[in-house]
């Protein structure tokens, strides 16, 4: 009878230690994030050149890349006027050149050293990566932006302080408010015709 | 008996309390942005610049692309096999040393009075056991390492002074008005400048050394292929890239 509360003190005990476990979204999202990285980097260390290694670490992006929501952002307020046949077109051309994008800043056969500096969180449901990119004595700064929504998934990659989206949304825009969704379309299947 | 079970029933509502509050974030934080969110997001949003001279710019741009393609790609790619990677650190590193004033002045006038101390102390280091310069021995010490490059039109960034219009350098590149006159500024804080300006045969040092120059041109080449490879409008890409760039530059 003495010992019942005792052991309810530490039931209780681990009960609060058990969710803060489970529940370090930070945690959870750079762990996602130096797992998927690490996996290109030894990709990238192995592939003999930059085609292979844009199709060899497509799967692992699609697995931590929100191509939907990446597409959305970087196309902006003319999404909206897109159907849906034409916004599921635009996701699976930009997916195309986000990996070509993404994967530019590797160099085939090379292992870069990649560090990663402690994750924020500005926001519920965003946690911010910064991590440091060397390559041969040149290195840059590189931050992953993740959100959770249906587990952690990057929505946007700033290198040296330059978003991918917000670069990208600069010129959908002209295209846009040139030629609406189609002109968007043609100069997606364009980018990827000329730079293949 | 009943007080005990009150006890532990108010101690359980507490736990049950303090667990939805630590939960929070997880299980009550995830996002759900729709297209209508996008608009006020604040990730949907980045720097922008006045381009009123546009269709100059993207001439002038168009030169600048060729000249880097026909000219100074292979001239890059010539020094680079010519002199073996450790001789170019070494002209890197003496170079970099040289343009101390430039980091330290505008330390200063940012009022980052710790980091000209360690700028100082990096330059005098250098400079004595590093031969002139030619050997970072300043990477030996952690504090001395990866100290941010100040410029002049970053200080009138931190000052609060905009970045006026747009422009495309010949040769130079993407620059505001206001990181023109900065450039201007920190070819003025380059001693070399100032050796060529009285001997003249010494022409050559600050248009090798000078940032924006020969020196850095590797890297500036690197960077402008990668901010250009997988793009719609290459023009608005580096234009997008210059002004957040510059941007995070101001903010550090």
């Amino acid at each position: 009878m003495n010992s019942r509360p005792l052991l309810i003190l530490m039931l209780l005990g681990s009960l609060l230690t058990i969710p803060r476990a489970i529940c370090s979204p930070t945690e959870e999202a750079d762990n996602r994030l130096k797992k998927a990285v690490g996996e290109v980097v030894a990709i990238a260390a192995h592939a003999p050149d930059r085609k292979t290694l844009s199709e060899q670490v497509k799967p692992v992006l699609e697995g931590i890349l929100s191509f939907e929501t990446m597409t959305r952002r970087a196309i902006g307020p003319g999404w909206r006027q897109f159907t849906p046949a034409q916004q599921q077109e635009a996701t699976g051309l930009f997916t195309t050149l986000i990996i070509r994008t993404y994967t530019a800043k590797f160099t085939p056969g090379e292992l870069p050293v990649e560090t990663f500096k402690t994750a924020s969180t500005p926001s519920p449901g965003r946690v911010e990566v910064p991590t440091t990119s060397s390559y041969n004595g040149s290195s840059y700064d590189v931050v992953y932006r993740l959100e959770e929504s249906e587990g952690w998934k990057i929505t946007d990659v700033v290198i040296e302080g330059v978003s991918m989206i917000a670069n990208y949304r600069t010129q959908f825009d002209a295209e846009f408010t040139q030629g609406g969704a189609n002109a968007v379309i043609k100069a997606l299947n364009h980018s990827l015709s000329s730079s293949q | 008996m009943n007080a005990r079970t009150s006890i532990l029933t108010a101690l359980l509502a507490g736990v049950v309390f303090i667990l939805s509050i630590n939960c929070t974030p997880c299980y009550g934080g995830q996002r759900s942005v729709g297209a209508a969110d996008d608009d006020t997001d604040e990730y949907s949003h980045a720097a922008s610049i006045a381009d009123p001279i546009e269709p100059v710019n993207r001439g002038t741009f168009w030169l600048n692309h060729q000249l880097y393609r026909y000219i100074l790609k292979p001239l890059s790619k010539a020094y680079d096999a010519v002199l073996p990677s450790p001789v170019r650190r070494g002209i890197f590193n003496a170079f970099d040393n040289v343009e101390y004033p430039d980091r330290v002045v505008n330390d200063v006038l940012q009022w980052k009075l710790k980091r000209a101390g360690y700028e100082s102390e990096k330059f005098v280091l250098n400079t004595v056991a590093g031969v002139g310069g030619i050997f970072k021995v300043s990477d030996h010490i952690p504090s001395l390492v990866d100290l941010p490059r100040p410029d002049t039109g970053q200080t009138f960034g931190k000052w609060g002074i905009g970045h006026g219009a747009y422009v495309v350098l010949p040769v130079f590149g993407p620059k505001s008005v206001r990181d023109t006159v900065g450039f201007a500024g920190d070819i003025a804080l380059n001693p070399l400048f100032w050796l060529a300006f009285w001997f003249p045969s010494t022409a050559w040092l600050p248009a090798v050394s000078a940032t924006d120059s020969a020196r850095t041109l590797h890297d500036k080449l690197k960077a402008y292929d990668a901010t250009t490879a997988n793009t719609l409008d290459r023009y608005l890409a580096i234009r997008s890239a210059y002004v957040q760039n510059r941007q995070q530059a101001v903010s550090k």
